[in-house]
């Protein structure tokens, strides 16, 4: 197996990250559209995916995210106390937990999954959240640990 | 010690007296030094049954089989026989019992636990046996005490420290008997010097972020894909895998159209991507749930280290949720709980 990712690129200065965001439709995806309609400058590298909870969020979603060939994969919920359906935030908090400490201990570069709680007031953490995850990124270059080559 | 004519004879008795339909156990294997998993149905064959440290075999995977097997003899139209299911079972197959109790998979009075302790020690890994001198002429291991296993070449007996050929798994275990049984054979050991809890994940864990995608990367590539590791272990029961799917198959009438829209989460092809995405699917999916029984390891043909991905999982378990799997068949699974004291300091 040609190891392709033991040092980044060359033109990984110029690599733009692509994050994948699962936000939860009841505060951090209305997070997002307030950071838009307050037009807050952010960066531009994250897809949203509006998600009824985070408690729904499957491991799939984020290991799928990655073998597609996502940089970074971010999941984002209502602060702990302010689920919708009560617990499912503190769900996701214990599996993605879990999810986290796997990618890590298999060697995926830890920066590259982020959990953050954004409320759907907080606009400009929203912006903040994503503009810190961007500028952790762009130093690693491209993600090519999980990605599938074909 | 573990007095196997005892044991038998309970077997025996539970036959004779028609209390369970069959007693999944382990006899003589034919070829070579290993016990290999039976189930007797007759009060007579109860002699054959051993106990040794030859006992691989997680035999909770029988539970599983059985009870498929019965769901399929009602989907016939038959009335299966509902009397319970014996089973042999060391520390870790009863915890097995307990997870697929505590997951509604069977019921209490479906099984009966027939208990037997590791005499302190464990069970060996065949791998240390034969890589030794004596190993591969080997006919039979016994136990002898808690610091070595007798083991007999020809007619000769030598004592080997156990420490030597334990199963990886036996040298990190905590609790070598079986707390769920309905009757126990041998004593209950607690204190057992051998190797701290989670020790090779710890091990693991101290490589660099680099040197460890190294070596997994190395173990993904080297996967065939055999899903040898999903077909021993009893809680990789459902009947569609995420990963694998029997529902969704292609057939020559499946329209091109059809196999582009349909969702594949992972791709056939033994590539390293698709391995990974595998693996750790299925390491999440056992978070928990995995009782270190360490067949999947055992019966990887490339020699996969995956004891790993589970207990890294066990012990994240253990150590922030306190959650041990197996302990306790009443407690709420690890995934269906939480603690307002969870870990939060990794989310911003
Ligand atoms: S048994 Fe080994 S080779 Fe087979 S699928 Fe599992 S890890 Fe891969
Ligand atoms: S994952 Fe492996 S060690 Fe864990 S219960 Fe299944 S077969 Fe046993």
């Amino acid at each position: 197996m040609p190891n392709s990712s033991q040092s980044p690129a060359p033109e990984a200065q110029a690599h733009e990250p692509r994050v994948v965001a699962f936000l939860c439709k009841w505060c951090s995806s209305a997070g997002s559209d307030l950071a838009g309609v307050s037009r807050i400058q952010y960066s531009a590298n994250a897809t949203p995916i509006t998600i009824p909870c985070t408690g729904s969020m499957s491991p799939l979603y984020v290991l799928s995210a990655f073998n597609k060939g996502a940089d970074g994969v971010l999941v984002s919920g209502c602060h702990p106390g302010d689920c919708h359906y009560m617990e499912g935030n503190y769900l996701a908090r214990r599996k993605l937990y879990l999810v986290k400490q796997l990618l890590q201990f298999v060697g995926l570069e830890a920066e590259r999954f982020r959990m953050s709680w954004v409320s759907a007031a907080e606009g400009a953490k929203f912006a903040e959240v994503i503009d810190e995850f961007v500028g952790d990124l762009r130093p690693l270059g491209p993600q090519t640990r999980l990605k599938a080559k074909h | 010690m573990v007095n196997v004519d005892a044991l038998r004879g309970y077997a025996a008795d539970l036959l004779e007296k028609g209390q369970v339909r069959a007693v999944i156990g382990y006899r003589r294997g034919t070829a070579g030094v290993l016990a290999q998993p039976c189930t007797i149905d007759e009060a007579g064959e109860a002699e054959t049954l051993v106990w040794d440290p030859t006992c691989l075999n997680n035999l909770a995977r029988y539970l599983v089989e059985d009870r498929q097997q019965q769901a399929a003899a009602q989907t016939r139209n038959k009335t299966p026989d509902g009397r319970p299911v014996a089973i042999v079972a060391k520390g870790c197959d009863s915890r097995a019992v307990a997870v697929l109790l505590q997951e509604n998979y069977l019921k209490r009075e479906d099984v009966v636990i027939i208990g037997v302790s590791c005499e302190g020690s464990g069970v060996i890994d065949p791998r240390k046996l034969a890589a030794r001198p004596e190993g591969r002429w080997a006919s039979r291991v016994d136990f002898a005490g808690a610091d070595a296993f007798k083991v007999t070449v020809g007619g000769d007996e030598t004592l080997i420290p156990a420490r030597d050929l334990l199963a990886d798994r036996c040298l990190e275990c905590r609790a070598a008997a079986p707390a769920l049984n309905d009757v126990l054979f041998g004593e209950v050991v607690t204190e057992r010097g051998l190797d701290e809890p989670f020790r090779a994940v710890k091990a693991a864990q101290g490589a660099t972020e680099d040197a460890r995608w190294a070596t997994w990367e190395h173990h993904f590539d080297r996967c065939l894909r055999c899903f040898a590791c999903r077909a021993v272990c009893p809680m990789c029961y459902c009947p569609e895998c995420v990963v694998d799917s029997t529902t969704f198959v292609n057939t020559p009438g499946t329209t091109a159209e059809e196999k582009a829209t349909r969702i594949r989460w992972c791709e056939r092809s033994a590539s390293v991507s698709e391995s990974a995405l595998y693996h750790l699917t299925r390491a999440i999916h056992l978070a928990g749930r995995c009782i270190d029984c360490g067949e999947c390891e055992r019966v990887c043909p490339v020699n996969i280290p995956l004891r790993l991905l589970n207990t890294k999982l066990e012990m994240e378990a253990f150590e922030q949720f306190q959650y041990e799997a197996g302990r306790d068949f009443g407690q709420a699974s690890l995934l269906s709980s939480f603690r307002d004291e969870d870990p939060n300091s990794f989310i911003r």
